[in-house]
């Protein structure tokens, strides 16, 4: 009860607060106190709600953490890395396989392209502008680009491999060794140091240029009239803004909305396989690993009750190229995106669904309006094509890898 | 640089001194190789220290035929059917693309009839495959002795090592318990829906029927030639001072002097799954191996006496399992058999040179060590009941316990 009353009052205040932004633009002071009010009282679900919204915004230089900073030397290693199947289990899972430039930099079904023999579970997300988040994954389960790669490479159901298996393969590549030593002066190249190098690369997968942060940033260019009306519905009636708001149009943070589950948990025997490995494998509850037929989403890492079947807000950047959409690919448009809002979003099947959704009334023209704005984020297609990879060499029986290793240890 | 290389690869020649029983009891690195080894077994070593100890070599010619007699090994039927079909089924590999029997062939004696083995995806093997008949008979598993514990360990270590099976034991459980067939026989032999740890338990039982059959050499039936290849092994040859017991195996390391297998080095499938395995093994300098550590991965000091030595392996059914050797390096039995007369590196092989006739009398005998080909239905999942890659949906799954 106490919760809720608390909730109320500050939805209320919220929204006083988020207006007086909207009209001020800036104004950091009711800011400090409504971050205060809510850090103090209120559980992060109720927090989650209960923040400003940051103005949408161009979106800024790409933040580069101090420990894996950015060279030519490290981008073209990365890049190369990239696209090589030696990162994974069996060579056909290099990061391209699942996140492919010709394919909005993700994958073009529901569902992502899973390790052979198996299938994956979630929807393949978009590469460009990945370097902003700092949550990875649909859960949330990583904090970085380089953690982000590791994990992939090694999952189950995607690249499936393991580090001294993909270390060595690398470490018989003699443009590799070359390179590493170069970047990392590791000698022999180190599978740790090929994530910073992805890492490094995916940095640069950046879109700055596009509609909305011209608009922003060039006083000669706007958005159309109707991208400007798309906008007022975006910030107003749509309520979009409540989670996808910033430079990044994401609030990162977690939410349920009622995303219908996928049907192939219901018409594949592979995809039967996969999501009890995953409930297996997060690390569920005896009772739960029986009965739970949905994914479970943020809980799998909170195993809060209250987190069930939310997943992380994803950006709205660059989303012209990147369908089917939602954390399980189940909307094939924008259009039907958007027609699920208007209907306040799906059934909440685990009590956890937001209320920040209610149907939205839009007209045809109302929609139209808003998809156009949706698209003002997304520029020209990034393509590149796929670097050619350095061939792999067995060491000569008289050779000497250029390892620290040998320069420490003679044993052998 | 030259040196150092040189001393890489020629240092393991003198290595293991203690070749003859009473020395290599007597040295302690005997012990603390058998770092991974159960009390069990260390408690079995003791045991027959007490008993050779005083006679040394000698023992060895005193043994009568019954200590060569192989104990039949008792094992679960249904539960070891239940196994089979795991065996023989590629969706125990990562990526579907091959079974335990892919490379453990029936009609190879279970090995595979390669120099070296295949290994998953892209990587090739390093070593031979050895025959699995009898292998539960065995204390000590591997060329290089890395497993001491028990048949359900090994199974685990292969199915889910990535230079071999490279299988999430979790995506494997699941994949069984998609199978109808699987969650009957669970249900039948172990009472209890199909899990990791009861398919590793169905596959060693499946593994203890793998026995020999009608060898000649147990039932007494040695044909004179074989007879006299019988007296060389036990006299003369000193083959028993290693190649002793029921197995024909003392189940210890030595280093030989076989050579080493080029591809390993100039083939970058293998040399990638030779570094992978000796980076896991906590060899530091594994990118400048130029020979297999052996048997000294289970102590983990590659500077060791026992470097490049490797477990006698068993002398049963050799009929079925050519190439020889650790590494595969000996195509035929006589040229295994000559192998062992031209290498110097232990002492208990004597610079004996043996005419033709006797090496063809020593060959003759180990053929009478085989016994008939483990090739039928009860050992070999039948050609008639494939076993489908695909997975049938369950029905009214929302409705159902997963």
């Amino acid at each position: 009860m106490k919760t809720i009353l608390s909730m109320k009052t500050l939805l209320s205040m919220k929204k006083r607060l988020t207006m007086n932004c909207h009209y001020l633009k800036i104004n950091t002071a009711l800011k400090a106190v409504a971050i205060m009010v809510a850090g103090l009282s209120f559980s992060p679900s109720v927090m989650a709600d209960a923040d400003i919204d940051p103005p949408l915004a161009a979106l800024g230089p790409v933040p580069i953490p101090p420990d894996n900073e950015m060279t030519p030397e490290k981008i073209e290693l990365g890049k190369l890395l990239y696209w090589d199947g030696r990162l994974g289990g069996d060579g056909s899972m290099p990061c391209a396989a699942c996140h492919a430039p010709e394919l909005g930099w993700g994958y073009p079904s529901s569902i992502s392209r899973g390790y052979p023999g198996t299938v994956h579970w979630r929807n393949s997300q978009t590469l460009i502008n990945s370097a902003y988040y700092g949550k990875l994954f649909w859960a949330g389960g990583s904090n970085s680009l380089e953690h982000q790669a590791r994990g992939a490479a090694k999952g189950g159901v995607a690249g499936n491999g393991e580090s001294n298996v993909m270390e060595a393969q690398l470490g018989l590549v003699p443009e590799y060794r070359e390179r590493f030593e170069e970047v990392f002066g590791s000698g022999l190249p180190k599978v740790e140091n090929a994530w910073e190098a992805i890492a490094a690369f995916e940095r640069t997968l950046v879109q700055r240029d596009t509609p909305f942060d011209l608009a922003q940033t060039d006083a000669s260019k706007s958005l159309t009239a109707e991208q400007q009306r798309g906008q007022v519905l975006f910030e107003g009636k749509a309520n979009c803004l409540e989670c996808h708001n910033g430079a990044l149009v994401s609030d990162e943070q977690y939410y349920n909305l009622g995303v219908p589950s996928n049907k192939q948990w219901e018409t594949s025997g592979l995809a039967q396989i996969t999501f009890r490995f995953e409930l297996y494998a997060k690390g569920v509850t005896e009772a739960l690993y029986r009965e739970t037929k949905r994914d479970l989403g943020f809980y799998f890492r909170t195993k809060q009750k209250r987190d069930k079947g939310k997943f992380r807000t994803p950006s709205l950047r660059y989303v012209k190229y990147t369908a089917p959409y939602m954390h399980n690919g189940t909307l094939a448009t924008l259009d039907d995106v958007i027609e699920f809002y208007n209907q306040g979003g799906g059934e909440d099947a685990f009590d956890t669904k937001t209320s920040i959704l209610k149907p939205l009334n839009l007209t045809e023209s109302e929609k139209r309006d808003l998809k156009a704005f949706v698209l003002s984020f997304s520029g020209d297609e990034i393509l590149m094509q796929k670097p050619e990879l350095p061939p792999s060499r067995a060491l000569n029986y008289f050779e000497v890898a250029n390892s620290h290793i040998d320069k420490k240890s003679n044993k052998n | 640089m030259l040196e150092k290389i040189w001393a890489t690869t020629v240092a393991p020649v003198n290595s293991v001194k203690g070749a003859d029983f009473a020395m290599s009891f007597t040295n302690k690195k005997y012990f603390s190789l058998r770092s991974f080894v159960t009390t069990g077994i260390r408690t079995k070593a003791i045991m027959v220290l007490a008993c050779a100890l005083p006679f040394g070599v000698q023992a060895s010619k005193k043994h009568d035929n019954a200590s060569y007699q192989l104990t039949p090994v008792t094992y679960k039927q249904p539960l070891a059917k239940l196994g089979k079909r795991l065996f023989f089924d590629n969706r125990l590999s990562g990526d579907v693309s091959f079974s335990c029997a892919s490379c453990h062939i029936p009609s190879k004696g279970f090995s595979d009839g390669l120099s070296l083995s295949d290994a998953y995806g892209p990587l090739e093997g390093f070593r031979n495959t050895p025959t699995l008949i009898n292998v539960a008979s065995k204390s000590i598993w591997f060329h290089d002795g890395r497993m001491g514990t028990n048949l359900n360990d090994v199974v685990r270590d292969q199915l889910t090592d990535a230079i071999w099976m490279n299988m999430d034991m979790r995506i494997m459980q699941e994949r069984s318990k998609q199978d109808p067939v699987y969650v009957e026989m669970f249900k039948q032999t172990l009472g209890q829906e199909p899990t990791n740890g009861g398919i590793r338990k169905a596959l060693a039982e499946y593994l203890k029927s793998l026995q020999s059959k009608n060898v000649a050499f147990d039932q007494g039936e040695l044909s004179a030639q074989a007879k006299s290849g019988w007296q060389l092994f036990k006299g003369e040859g000193n083959c028993t001072s290693c190649h002793s017991g029921s197995l024909f195996t003392d189940e210890k390391a030595y280093n030989i002097g076989v050579a080493e297998a080029p591809e390993i080095y100039n083939e970058p499938a293998r040399s990638a799954a030779f570094i992978a395995f000796n980076m896991f093994m906590g060899n530091e300098n594994y990118m400048n191996l130029r020979a297999d550590p052996g048997a000294s991965v289970q102590h983990h000091r590659y500077n060791a006496d026992d470097f490049s030595s490797f477990i006698t392996p068993t002398l049963r059914e050799l009929k079925y399992t050519a190439p020889y050797m650790h590494n595969g390096s000996a195509e035929s039995l006589k040229d295994a058999v000559n192998l062992h007369f031209s290498g110097k590196r232990i002492s208990s092989l004597k610079n004996v040179s043996l005419s033709e006739e006797q090496v063809n009398n020593l060959v003759v005998f180990l053929e009478a060590l085989s016994g008939d080909p483990l090739t039928g239905n009860d050992v070999v999942w039948p050609e008639d009941k494939p076993i489908r890659r695909s997975y049938p949906v369950i029905p009214d799954w929302q409705n159902v316990s997963n």
